[in-house]
């Protein structure tokens, strides 16, 4: 993975006093509070519900065991005990004070972490795949590409005061596992006829309360022109970007109302006048970044394939756990495995010190010391020899962390909601805890097969709603919670939105009505292998519809 | 009380430049900051050189072009510390139309701003925030040597790759 070097490490340290300074100045008066606002959000400082709440960045999500011990650390010392982790790969610790998060800084600065740009008007952490470096059926690693993101984003003079927040993700792989058409920029790095590296350029997807999948704007970026075409994009979007009303401000709109060939039309006018100039990437550089990111040297471990049969036969539960966790890996004696954090009734993407600390303990002795975040919000070992996997889901089961169920309707992705944030109209959390308890059997998970399950608790699409094969969304009506659901949402290579299926139901109806939906589906499926969305783009809504309303079309209105 | 500050001279006694309002006008020795309309009228109008023109975050510097080299001073205008647009105003003033005179910011001009301003062309700043003023007085500017990307002031390599800049 990238270690800092002499530069990053004076920048992060200057980065860390200067933030200083603006929490003193904020202290005695200097500074507005409307003015620290966007000061503090570019340093991971977001004011929620019942206090600040600090989001640390995990660059694309990859992390070293020195890394997870200390955000162990910072829950234990400055938190209650929990850290949550987030659709975008980063953590969040809900209860630090103001007057510590200067000394918090100081203390991931030691482990070469930090809090930049996780929130605020800017371009956000990068985000990839999970299983980058480590997957079957990847072109090429994408994380290199990612870091040089990174860097050139980090505090930009130009580009610090954007109209709204801007997310970047990339793929390597040909499955998409990292939702490239629901990000402001989607990167598709691979390869062209003559085996050269580039980018399939996706621009203005998003979510929230207007959802669009990202339209493909160039099929072939070369790779040196990364951050040239990026700048020309962002450079537009800069200028033109709508600043009259929040919720029309981000790159999708300006797509939307501008039209993709015109926008086009002025992003390529402005890369045409950047091509070949100061930005363009020298193959070196890139190599030299690349290196950081090479696979470990993995030795030959052969006898894992004679020992996982034996260890499966013998205990059920451990076999449940490979089918569901365990992932190809390019060098067949290993393994990349998903660590769950939704234990069945659990809340989604929480994990304790304690649990940072036994994570970080198992990837340094069996995982080459790497661990990942998912947008998932699971915690992932890229690298483990099948051989070790025994010894592995024995020490992840010490720590409550084997659950059986990645990919199952169990593993939920959840916003905050009402418990922390200040925007939320309904209580995700509990909700998602309620829909985990009454699927949770291993059975019952089984037999409904691949399912994904989003809850947001307002329309600003947190828990990615609009991407799940089914969404659920906060709304309030009356001063009541009502969930709405929506049906056929995805946020792969083949990502769509889900639609909306009828009326709201109330809390304590929802998991009812999740019910009748997984029945729908079992009764309709042509077979086991056909999944819930398979079957929904199969059979459209109208069985689904039925069985939550009625047959009548009027009373489903 | 507004304050005019160079990179070059630090705070200036006497500026000369004007934002007329109806109760102030350009006088002897002074030249009006127009508004993109009239300032186009004007030029357009006149063989006149050292003009000076105040933007707004919508207007297209590209129409600033035809007159580039009369053009002394152009104010760039931050209605507010979260809009963002005169940045890239002063990147395509400097890159893409080619302007070397005097590039203000004018607006709210804040102290944690200041950074980002110099770094993308501007030379000259109208500051009414005290904290400021203060801090520039002092000599005491936020901001760090250390940057990850190239922007209009030209600056020294950073160490090991090319997107890097120091100073």
């Amino acid at each position: 993975m990238y270690r800092y070097d002499e530069f990053d490490r004076d920048f992060v340290n200057a980065r860390v006093e200067e933030f200083r300074d603006q929490v003193a100045r904020r202290m005695s008066g200097e500074l507005a509070d409307d003015a620290f606002k966007p000061l503090r959000l570019m340093n991971g400082v977001y004011l929620q519900l019942h206090a600040y709440m600090l989001r640390v960045a995990i660059p694309y999500g990859t992390m070293n065991s020195r890394q997870v011990r200390m955000l162990a650390h910072i829950a234990r010392r400055y938190d209650r005990g929990y850290g949550h982790f987030t659709t975008r790969q980063n953590i969040q610790f809900n209860w630090p004070a103001l007057s510590d998060i200067p000394d918090i800084l100081a203390e991931l600065a030691t482990v070469e972490m930090h809090a930049i740009q996780t929130s605020g008007n800017c371009i956000r952490n990068v985000t990839s795949d999970q299983f980058a470096g480590a997957a079957i059926d990847e072109v090429a690693d994408p994380r290199p590409y990612a870091e040089i993101l990174r860097q050139w984003s980090t505090v930009h003079p130009e580009f610090s005061f954007l109209p709204r927040k801007f997310k970047i993700a990339i793929t390597g792989a040909e499955h998409d596992r990292a939702a490239i058409q629901f990000h402001d920029i989607g990167l598709h790095l691979k390869k062209n006829d003559k085996g050269e590296l580039g980018f399939g350029f996706y621009i203005g997807g998003g979510q929230g309360r207007t959802p669009f999948v990202a339209k493909k704007i160039h099929d072939f970026v070369p790779e040196a022109d990364l951050l040239a075409y990026t700048t020309a994009v962002l450079r537009v979007y800069n200028l033109y970007g709508r600043r009259d009303n929040k919720y029309k401000a981000r790159i999708k709109i300006l797509v939307h109302e501008t039209g993709v060939e015109e926008l086009t039309r002025q992003i390529d006018e402005e890369f045409a006048r950047l091509k070949g100039g100061e930005l363009t990437l020298p193959e070196a550089d890139i190599k030299a970044i690349a290196e950081y990111f090479k696979a470990p040297v993995f030795l030959e471990r052969p006898e894992g394939w004679e020992s996982l049969a034996r260890w499966k036969k013998a205990d059920e539960g451990f076999a449940r756990w490979v089918e569901r966790n365990v992932h190809p890996h390019k060098n067949p004696d290993y393994a990349s495995i998903t660590i769950s954090l939704k234990p069945i009734g659990g809340i989604p993407g929480d994990a304790t010190d304690a649990q940072m600390d036994a994570v970080a303990d198992i990837a340094e002795e069996y995982g080459f010391d790497e661990v990942r975040v998912t947008h998932e919000q699971n915690l992932v070992l890229p690298h483990v020899a099948l051989a070790d996997l025994e010894p592995v889901y024995r020490a992840l089961t010490a720590a409550g962390l084997a659950t059986a169920n990645a990919g199952f309707i169990t593993d939920i992705i959840a916003c905050p909601g009402l418990d922390y944030c200040a925007l939320a109209n309904a209580r995700s959390i509990p909700l998602s805890q309620e829909i985990s308890t009454r699927f949770g059997s291993p059975e019952r998970q089984a037999e409904i097969g691949d399912l994904k399950i989003k809850i947001s608790g307002c329309i600003n699409a947190c828990g990615h709603h609009h991407a799940g094969h089914i969404g659920l969304l906060g709304v309030e009506k009356k001063g009541t919670e009502l969930y709405q659901i929506t049906l056929g949402g995805s946020a792969d290579e083949h990502s769509s939105i889900g639609e909306i299926i009828g009326r709201g139901f109330e809390p304590e109806k929802v998991t009812d009505a999740i019910e009748t939906l997984i029945e729908t589906y079992l009764g309709l499926r042509l077979k086991p292998e056909e999944t819930f969305l398979e079957a929904y783009r199969r059979v459209g809504p109208k069985p689904f519809k039925d069985a939550l309303y009625g047959a009548s079309p009027a009373e489903a209105a | 009380m507004t304050r005019i500050w160079t990179e070059k001279g630090g705070f200036a006694a006497n500026d000369p430049y004007v934002i007329e309002t109806e109760e102030r006008q350009a006088g002897e020795g002074e030249i009006a900051l127009l508004p993109l309309e009239d300032f186009l009228t004007k030029a357009a109008e006149s063989n006149d050189a050292n003009l000076a023109v105040v933007l707004k975050p919508a207007d297209d510097v590209r129409r600033l072009e035809p007159f580039i080299g009369r053009i002394a001073l152009v104010a760039v205008t931050f209605p507010a510390f979260n809009d963002g647009r005169g940045f890239s105003q002063a990147v395509w003033l400097r890159e893409k139309v080619g302007f070397t005179g005097s590039l203000r910011a004018v607006g709210d001009v804040l102290l944690d701003l200041i950074p980002h301003m110099l770094r993308t062309g501007f030379d000259s700043l109208a500051i009414t925030n005290p904290v400021a003023i203060a801090r520039l007085e002092a000599g005491n500017l936020p901001g760090i040597a250390e940057h990850y990307q190239p922007s209009v002031k030209p600056a020294a390599a950073g160490a090991a790759y090319s997107w890097r800049r120091r100073g």
